[in-house]
Order: C-alpha cells, then structure tokens, then sequence
C-alpha cells in the first residue's frame, strides 16, 4: 500500500456492519492530524446514528464555506445543532437508505469521506476563485490559511493562472529531519522525469518561508521546519472528477509524507537487526569450545560438575 | 574489497595482532584489583603508546595499548548528514546489545563512533586471530552496510515521490 486512502476506514465498516444488523453502538475514534469522531445510536432508536466530527480548524473551515459543501453532500442528514465537544454532526437514518446495494455502498463511502469533505472547502474555493481571476485576467485571490495541526498549517492562494498550496511542516525528531529532506528533495526532482511532467509543481524550501506567506506574523523561523509548495495548474482542477480527486490527494500529503518516512525508519531498523546478528555469528566463531567429553571414575560412575 | 581498502585494512590487522600480546596484571594501586588498565589509567608505566592509523582526515582508528587490555576505537566516514544520522543509530544500535558482543564498549572515546575494549580473559576465551578478523570484518561491513541504507532511503523516497505525483495525472 503506498497511497493512503481519503476514507475513513472504521466509519466505512461500522457503518456497513450497522446496516446489515441494526443494534446499538457507542464508539469514539480518530482520524489524521487529531481528528475526532464519536459514532453512537440514539437510545430511542437504535436505527438512527449520529456521526460528531470534532477537527481543530473547524472555524477557519467554516469561514471557507464548508458547510455549504457538508449541506451540498449530505443534503439533510447535516444537523443544524451539533453534539457537545464536537463541531459537526450528521444523523443517519438507517431506514430511509438508498434501495439499491451499489447506491448503499456509496452513500457508505461519502459518509466515510466526512473528514475529506469538511477539509475540501478551501480547496473548492480557491479553484472558484482562480476560475473569476482567470476571466479577469490577473490578480490573487486571499490567502486561507487551515491551522490543521498545531504547528502546522496548510495555505492556499489563488491566482489567475494557478492555486498554490503551501504546507508547513515541522520535524519533532532529529531523524525525521533529515529523512524528510531527502523525501522531499525526491518530491521536487521526481518532476524532471518525463512521466510526470504534468504532474503539479513542487518546491521545497527549508526555514524560509515562500514569498507568498512571508508577510505573515506568527511563523515559526527555526532549523526544523520547511515548506512545501504544490502549483496546481487548472489541468488539475477544471474537471469536477480530476478538481476532486486532486482534493482528496493533496489532503493527505503530510499523512503520507509521515507514514513513509516511519516505514523508512522501520525497514533500518530490520536491517540494522540482521546486520548485528551477522557481527555476533562472526564473534561467535571467535569463542573455544569447551570439551564437554564424559569423565567416569574407575568404578564407572559419572562425574558431575556443580 | 577496493585496492585503497585493502592496505589500511593489513596496517590495522597487523598492529592489532602485534597489540593483542595481553597478560594477566593485578593492579598496583588497589589491592586484590585486576582492572583494564587502560581504562583505569592507574600507573602510567604499563600504558603503552597510543597509535593511529588514519585512511583520511574522516576515517581512523585508534589503538591503545596496555599490559593487560586494549582498546581499539573506530571512526566511521559519514560524508553527509544522512550517513551520518545512519552511523549514529546503526552505532547505537550495537553498542545497546554491548553485552553480546563481549569485546564492545558501551561508550565510543571522544571522537570516535565505536570502541572496542579487549582484555587479557577475552584472549585467552577466544581465538585471537578470530577477534581480530571479527574487527576488520566489522570495518569492512559497516561502510557497506551504511551506503546501501542510504541507497535504499533513496530509492525508497523516490519511489514514494513518483507516485504520489502520478496519482495526479489520473
């Protein structure tokens, strides 16, 4: 598995599991960058669930119209009042589901993609307001900034010929730090094959911010953080079904960007593993062998040693 | 093994053989003691003088010499950061499993990356042709061990940077 899916995976089979066999269910769970989920039943009934998404940048988002995008995919399973502690919630109703098994399994799917929906909303924006500019001829749209994480955050700017996402990103550990840079030096030579060419621009930038977000206050300006930026050419986004796989995708590139490097880590250390017990054969053969040949008495008996 | 390898591998075989001439020494500051003393440092006459053999300004290793122990010390070429980070855990690694090896140090000396620490039991449990060949197959292995994880980080992070660009064009 080298890509990560959009979905999330306990809310698909949850969901699935409940479907088959109403009963009731009470369950809290997580998803990329401290997402919180609660899935639970309605004591009254135990074929109504209610889905609570808890996200850190619930307020930017809301700001950048997510909940128009959450009103336009769930239409009216989207709760005007959502659950305490939590920012967003739909009710679904396990009666009133679509009759037919692959109009189910999608409606499953964009409920497994509420996360990725609330999250587009940005996204969505910028291509909208890219579409204006171009007719326009020139200028930028605003900058959103999404504080997704604590330290870390996504920016998005449209201009007339493109969208340009920034990521920020912070290294807690001095390996990651290192093993990140030569992932992302990867990312933005992997360009030059000719495969790729069409892919989005990447550009990677250690400690100094691009020039598109350097008049921002409150940037972080130490060793460990870098930015990582995607140039989205309306190739990317003109079509609805490329704009949203593009979303989906470009959502998760910390997410992958992280599982890579931890399975990087992982593979060392397997090796690392192999190779010390190669060294303690070779030291091995270095140890004399004691004799161990039987010693008896004249009698016969056998000698012990204590 | 290269030709440039090859020469500085003889010159540390032979001086290690010629140091590994160990004899049992009770101290002679404590009573009824009977330490390494070239990690005690207790009387100066049974030190012997320290010796390097250097490849180039980034590889050596360090021999010292006493009556009654050894201690050999490696420093590991690390041309960048990513080798360098790769010696250090691979380093770490062995010396938290020092007790397997016997003859490890759980510490390096200052500025080295890994030393060796051979007593008077060590040569008379062990063959002491065989400890040595275990040093220098050690020397020989780790510069080869840490260039390919850093070929294959590179490879993986290509790999990784390549698809994740391609899922785009779909």
């Amino acid at each position: 598995m080298i890509l990560l899916e959009p979905h999330n995976v306990i809310i698909q089979t949850t969901l699935a599991d409940k479907i088959l066999k109403p009963s009731s269910v009470d369950v809290q769970f997580v998803d990329y960058d401290g997402v919180r989920f609660h899935l639970s039943t309605t004591p009254e009934r135990k074929t109504l669930l209610l889905l609570s998404m808890h996200i850190r940048c619930w307020d930017e988002l809301v700001q950048y119209g997510a909940l128009d995008v959450l009103r336009r995919e769930y239409g009216s399973l989207l709760q005007p009042q959502s659950e305490p502690d939590y920012n967003v919630s739909l009710a679904i109703d396990l009666e009133q589901l679509p009759a037919s098994n692959e109009d189910r399994e999608s409606f499953i799917m964009s409920v497994a993609l509420f996360k990725r929906n609330a999250l587009a909303a940005p996204f969505e924006h910028a291509f909208t307001s890219q579409k204006g500019l171009d007719s326009a001829g020139a200028g930028t749209g605003d900058l959103m900034q999404i504080h997704y994480r604590d330290e870390e955050a996504i920016y998005i700017q449209a201009s007339h010929d493109r969208v340009t996402v920034i990521f920020s990103t912070v290294f807690r550990d001095e390996t990651d730090r290192i093993y990140g840079k030569v992932f992302l030096q990867e990312f933005v030579d992997a360009r030059r094959q000719p495969s790729i060419q069409t892919a989005p621009q990447v550009l990677y930038s250690n400690r100094d911010p691009p020039l598109e977000i350097r008049h921002l206050p409150n940037l972080r300006n130490t060793d460990d953080t870098g930015y990582v930026t995607f140039v989205l050419f309306p190739r990317h986004f003109t079509n609805p079904a490329t704009a949203s796989a593009t979303i989906s995708h470009i959502q998760l590139f910390r997410d992958y960007l992280h599982y890579h490097i931890k399975c990087s880590k992982a593979y060392m250390h397997s090796r690392m593993r192999h190779r010390v017990a190669e060294f303690q054969k070779v030291l091995n053969r270095a140890k004399t062998e004691v004799a161990t040949t039987e010693k008896k008495t004249a009698s016969g008996r056998t000698l012990v040693s204590r | 093994m290269s030709n440039v390898l090859r020469p500085y591998l003889a010159a540390v075989r032979s001086t290690l053989t010629a140091a590994l001439t160990l004899e049992n020494f009770s101290s002679q500051v404590v009573e009824r003691h009977n330490k390494p003393e070239v990690e005690a440092a207790g009387s100066k006459e049974v030190l012997l003088n320290p010796l390097t053999i250097s490849r180039n300004e980034n590889e050596r290793v360090l021999i010292e010499p006493s009556v009654n122990s050894i201690r050999l010390s490696i420093k590991i070429k690390q041309a960048d950061e990513i080798e360098r980070i790769l010696c250090h855990k691979f380093t770490r690694f062995m010396m938290q499993r020092a007790e397997n090896f016997i003859v490890l140090r759980r510490k390096p000396v200052p500025g080295y990356d890994i030393s060796f620490l051979i007593t008077n039991t060590h040569s008379e449990t062990m063959l002491k042709h065989k400890i040595v060949d275990f040093i220098i197959q050690f020397m020989e292995d780790v510069d080869r061990e840490i260039s390919e994880m850093k070929l294959s980080l590179n490879a993986r992070a290509r790999i990784v940077a390549e698809s994740y660009l391609t899922a785009f064009n779909s």
